[in-house]
């Protein structure tokens, strides 16, 4: 939670790490990104009580203290927006934009993880991943009925997640860790003004926010616990602290010219110059994961999570401008606490694994706070995978195929009085391949 | 079985759809008639032409309604001429490499003016109190200004189609079962633009307002009809009172001259209680209005030390029997009266819409908190600033077409708050970003002598035409000696 660390050792890997980590449009509730192991991901994600890959890490740190060999696994998701649509209505912005889309991307989120067994009982660990992320960028930006709200928003997180693990008894183990986050943010949209001539808006500027990675982290933690009172059943509960990052950024104030010199002139007189110092501060929340899996019969595996997140503690996005000519942002969000509830399936033949799991999130988003910043939804997921595991290596691939909910303003209170209806469906494909010895 | 149900889910699809569409609305109210003044009929900037009338709040609630037959005394727009031959329309123009008012277009004629009945929208501009709405039944051409109007839009002069019918007897004779009633205004407005606050010449007093207000609203009652009235605006919040600061300002900045580090008040005719020899600095809490414009571009009320004259800004006043002569100071005093009024009056409105079970919107309130906080919307930021809020025209008097845009949409909300009605709300993003421009080839005309703010003394003239006294009272411009012409558009 410090700002302008000088350490430095992550940030050549996660700088090139976040140049593929542009969005997440297969978030889980919120701007979270759940889906962090190929493994995991065609169960549904209901993974804590399983926990037996290097992806625990995530998962469940606990996890590590039952695997007895070195692993690596390297990996990655490939996310990609099926749908991503806004249809206006009255009063704001009406239905003469039609039906606007965001972009339709794919972006490539890689993931690293490995575990070391220290001595019989005691495991290293260490995973890097993007446990958050956001990515909200409509298409055609410049004619977009909400570019005064948002054109473009991003949140990209990287996470440095080392743990230990204590296998206390044959049938439980305990783990912790440290988890440094480096994130940046980036918010554009246009500015509006009255055109005096023609009494009616235009543009007249576009705002870019960005900040620098290097600049803004915050230190947080997690823990979790992995039971096995029978060979054939466990029961897993994992936490992970909330992480505060405040971001040092800038802002950049291009004009957008009218074609009216004296309007153009005032504007640019009143437009602020060079870059402005700006400040943001998100706290990322922390979240408890729930999970029972029992082993049956002709090699069937199933598990169940439930997994709760503090959304709460995001009930506000304060954009700062150092300058006081500068009007800052002051958005309640005033987003609620939230379950999401996984179910997820394996069949092993031999070494074979076939996978299946469905998930329903609830989003923890108010009508209210819907908008072109990120227009979150209940959502369920449908999820498949394969996988080989052998000994001395393994491979993993999953798909997951996200059905969001609607999401309407239209009636409703919103802060950015801008109503209509938000339609979103997402595809994620995860694999990962692992080694060890 | 399975029949049954896909024709049930038919049947939910069409009702959905349906409920969606304006059509839909047809079935809340089937006719919509508007009482009231300019805000009814849609004024913007000193006039009132078609390019305005269409998008009136009046006119916006009756598309959402779905009334394909709402009928308006349609004004057509010309170009301008040198000599104006209609009120002109007022619109940003460059003077130099300032923006500024000028007179972009001028009012024409009645272009619906064969219409064999009475029109959907009553509303007219000329300045008509509320006693108007109910006692002028025969309108004299050239008597006044809201004669003038009220010949066009009422058509009840003499021989006239409507001859001895009241706008709330044309609003009856339309049967009509929703009515939108906004009337008042004028009533306190004369005050605030003439910047002479008297009881009985430029405010009507609160017993005679509450007695035709009555009047006009159980008039208007009917079983089974829905009544919409509004309360009046805070008149001394608008841009014409509000624009132009009481300390001297750098024309080419517009920001306060500083002399020891403190602004330095413009001059006015009054003593204060630390300046006993007229003219003295104004103290805080005068209001200045737009008029004062030309008169500040000859030095008028700015210190001989900053080069001005040294002479007083008129503070305007009352001359019995029947002279007003318009000043362009409010002093707190008066700002106070104004406001009391404006307050008093409302409470009648209030009172008097509960009693004849009349949905009420608060225009009042509405004004005050768009003047603190802005209205936002999309993204956007709409403030009661001159020019460039975006809520208010020209004439720093009325609505702009967002403005009224914006009313159309309480309208609606209020309307399906109050019946439980699905009416769909209003665009007001086409509001937004839709230029509002003259139609017509037309170049604005600056007239070098409107100072700072672009308003000179011709356009003084045709405000006051707007808003003006009370009917039989000369008005007498400080310095001209003239009598303020009415007009007449036919």
């Amino acid at each position: 939670m410090t700002r302008r660390s000088r350490v430095r050792f992550p940030e050549t890997f996660l700088a090139l790490a976040l140049f593929f980590l542009a969005a997440s449009p297969a978030r889980p509730a919120g701007f979270s990104i759940f889906a962090q192991g190929a493994k995991a991901s065609g169960m549904g994600l209901a993974f804590t009580a399983v926990a037996d890959d290097p992806s625990a890490v995530f998962y469940n740190p606990a996890g590590l203290g039952f695997q007895k060999h070195f692993s690596a696994m390297v990996g990655g998701s490939l996310l990609s927006k099926v749908k991503g649509e806004f249809e206006g209505a009255n009063p704001f912005p009406g239905p003469a934009f039609g039906v606007e889309e965001q972009s339709k991307s794919t972006f490539y989120l890689p993931t690293f993880y490995a575990v070391l067994p220290l001595t019989s009982n005691v495991n290293f660990g260490v995973g890097v991943f993007a446990p958050y992320g956001l990515g909200f960028r409509w298409a055609d930006a410049e004619q977009f009925s909400g570019r005064f709200i948002a054109q473009n928003a991003v949140i990209q997180t990287a996470d440095v997640n080392p743990v230990l693990s204590l296998q206390v008894a044959p049938s439980l183990s305990l783990g912790v860790g440290a988890d440094y986050r480096l994130s940046r943010v980036q918010l554009e949209r246009n500015r509006a003004a009255i055109n005096p001539f023609t009494q009616s808006v235009v543009d007249v500027a576009h705002i870019k926010l960005t900040s620098d990675l290097q600049d803004n982290h915050g230190w947080g933690w997690n823990a979790g616990l992995l039971w096995k009172p029978v060979p054939t059943f466990s029961l897993g509960a994992s936490y992970r602290s909330s992480i505060k990052v405040d971001y040092d950024g800038e802002g950049k104030f291009t004009q957008r010219l009218t074609g009216n010199a004296a309007f153009d002139a005032a504007v640019a007189a009143s437009l602020p110059q060079g870059k402005q110092k700006v400040a943001v501060t998100i706290d990322f929340p922390a979240s408890v994961n729930l999970g029972a899996a029992i082993n049956l019969p002709a090699n069937f595996r199933v598990s169940l999570d439930a997994d709760w997140t503090e959304w709460k503690s995001f009930n506000r996005l304060f954009i700062d401008f150092a300058n006081t000519a500068i009007p800052d942002l002051l958005r309640p969000t005033n987003w609620k606490d939230s379950w999401a509830y996984r179910a997820g399936l394996e069949k092993k033949w031999g070494s074979f694994a076939v996978r299946a799991g469905y998930y329903k999130d609830k989003s923890p988003q108010p009508l209210a706070d819907v908008g072109p910043i990120l227009a979150d939804a209940d959502r369920k997921a449908y999820t498949l995978g394969l996988g080989y595991d052998a000994d001395r290596w393994g491979v993993n691939l999953s798909d997951i195929y996200i059905d969001f909910d609607h999401r309407d303003t239209r009636g409703q209170v919103n802060h950015d009085q801008f109503f209509g209806q938000y339609s979103e469906k997402a595809n994620l494909v995860a694999f990962d391949f692992r080694v060890s010895f | 079985m399975k029949r049954m149900t896909f024709r049930a889910a038919v049947s939910a699809g069409v009702l959905t759809a349906l409920a969606a569409s304006p059509l839909f609305s047809q079935t809340a109210f089937h006719k919509f008639v508007a009482v009231g003044d300019s805000l009814v009929a849609g004024e913007e900037g000193n006039c009132l032409v078609e390019r305005h009338q269409n998008r009136s709040w009046v006119k916006l609630v009756a598309n959402q309604l779905g009334i394909s037959d709402f009928q308006q005394p349609l004004i057509s727009e010309r170009a301008l001429t040198n000599p104006l031959t209609g009120q002109p329309c007022l619109g940003a123009v460059i003077s130099g490499q300032t923006i500024t008012v000028g007179a972009v277009s001028q009012m024409g004629t009645n272009q619906n003016a064969a219409l064999s009945r009475p029109y959907d929208n009553l509303g007219f501009i000329g300045s008509p109190r509320i006693k108007d709405f109910v006692d002028l039944k025969v309108s004299v051409p050239g008597r006044s200004g809201t004669d003038n109007v009220a010949a066009i839009v009422l058509r009840n002069f003499a021989g006239g189609p409507f001859e001895g019918m009241s706008a709330v007897d044309e609003a009856n004779s339309l049967n009509p079962d929703l009515v939108g009633l906004w009337a008042g205004n004028n009533d306190v407005l004369g005050a605030a633009t003439s910047a002479v606050a008297i009881d009985g010449v430029t405010l009507t007093p609160v017993a005679a307002f509450e007695a035709k207000y009555t009047e006009v609203l159980t008039g208007l009652a009917a079983s089974g009809r829905t009544i919409v009235t509004f309360t009046i605006p805070d008149v001394a919040a608008i841009p014409f009172e509000t624009t132009i600061p009481p300390v001297v300002v750098n024309p080419a900045t517009r920001q306060p001259v500083l002399v020891g580090g403190q602004p330095v008040g413009l001059l006015g005719p009054r003593t204060t209680s630390t300046c006993s020899t007229p003219p003295c600095p104004l103290p805080a809490g005068t209001l200045v209005t737009l008029s004062a414009s030309s008169l500040l571009a000859q030095g008028i009320g700015i210190p001989v030390a900053l080069g001005g004259t040294g002479l007083p800004l008129p503070d305007g006043g009352f001359s019995p029997p029947s002279t007003l002569n318009p000043g362009v100071l409010l002093y707190p005093d008066e700002v106070a009266l104004i406001q009391q009024r404006t307050i008093d009056l409302n409470a009648k409105i209030g009172s008097i819409s509960a009693a004849n079970g009349a949905i009420l919107i608060d225009a009042y309130s509405l004004f005050n908190e768009i003047k603190v906080n802005g209205f936002e919307i999309g993204g956007i930021t709409l403030t009661a600033s001159f020019l460039t809020g975006g809520l208010f025209s020209a004439d720093g008097v009325h609505p702009s077409q967002i403005g009224y845009a914006i009313f159309a949409d309480q309208v609606i909300q209020a309307l399906n708050a109050a019946k439980g009605s699905g009416i769909e709300r209003p665009d007001i993003a086409h509001a937004l970003l839709t230029p509002n421009v003259p139609t017509i080839s037309t170049a604005g005309e600056v007239d070098p002598s409107g100072g700072p703010y672009g308003f000179s003394l011709s356009m003084w003239k045709e405000l006051l035409g707007s808003f003006g006294p009370e009917e039989g009272i000369s008005v007498v411009l400080p310095g001209s000696g003239k009598r303020v012409p009415r007009v007449v558009h036919r």
